[in-house]
């Protein structure tokens, strides 16, 4: 099943911590139950935000690995 | 998190910004003691200008790092001060002995990230009844 997502941060291109401020502030834009998509090419990102999604509470749906970089999926609590 | 921060330095600032972007996502409360070498960097004519400030390690690779800090989209310390302060609450104090030091007596003489000039029984107080207290 694809995942639709409701917002999509793209944070390519910048390095730790730019991804994770970058998703910080976007889930404060949605809904809760809405699904953000983080695109990061900054491998730390890969641990970090999910790790963070966890801690606020937030459920992490997995990441995709693309070329080059990762789609990040969370559900907003 | 209580964090003194004892460094001037363009690498430890840099470090200093990262670590405080951390905690903007985390939305912890930051409370940031800026002593004596450190109250040099917040000097208005000072700032996140990369010509006036020295690095603390490998001072011979200024350039260098500054070329990977500009290919790899990093903000300058104030930049990272300044998102962490939007996005948590982050108060910056300036200790009025090392502001006496490099010729600061009043706040406007600081950067406008600043918030207040205090004594060093607020940043005791504050490291007492921190959580996390970081030395930089």
């Amino acid at each position: 099943m694809a995942i639709e997502a409701t917002k999509i941060v793209d944070a390519r291109g910048t390095a730790c911590p730019g991804p994770l401020l970058a998703a910080k502030k976007a889930i404060g834009e949605i809904k809760s139950g809405d699904i953000m998509e983080v695109l990061s090419s900054d491998e730390a990102t890969k641990r970090d935000v999910p790790k963070w999604a966890a801690k606020k509470g937030h459920e992490y749906l997995g990441t995709i690995e693309e070329s080059g970089y990762f789609k990040i999926y969370m559900k907003k609590n | 998190m209580t964090l003194a921060l004892f460094s001037g330095s363009l690498d430890k600032l840099t470090a200093a910004g990262v670590i405080l972007g951390g905690a903007a996502a985390d939305d912890m409360d930051v409370d940031l003691f800026v002593l004596l070498q450190g109250a040099r960097a917040f000097k208005k004519e000072i700032g996140d200008d990369p010509n006036k400030l020295e690095m603390a390690e490998y001072p011979g690779l200024k350039a260098e790092f500054l070329d990977s800090l500009k290919t790899l989209k990093v903000k300058s310390w104030i930049e990272f001060f300044r998102e962490a302060k939007e996005l948590t609450n982050v108060k910056i104090h300036i200790c009025g002995l090392a502001g006496k030091i490099w010729g600061g007596e009043k706040l406007e003489d600081f950067v406008d990230i600043a918030d207040d000039i205090c004594g060093i029984g607020e940043y005791i107080e504050s490291a007492q009844n921190a959580d996390v207290h970081l030395f930089i």
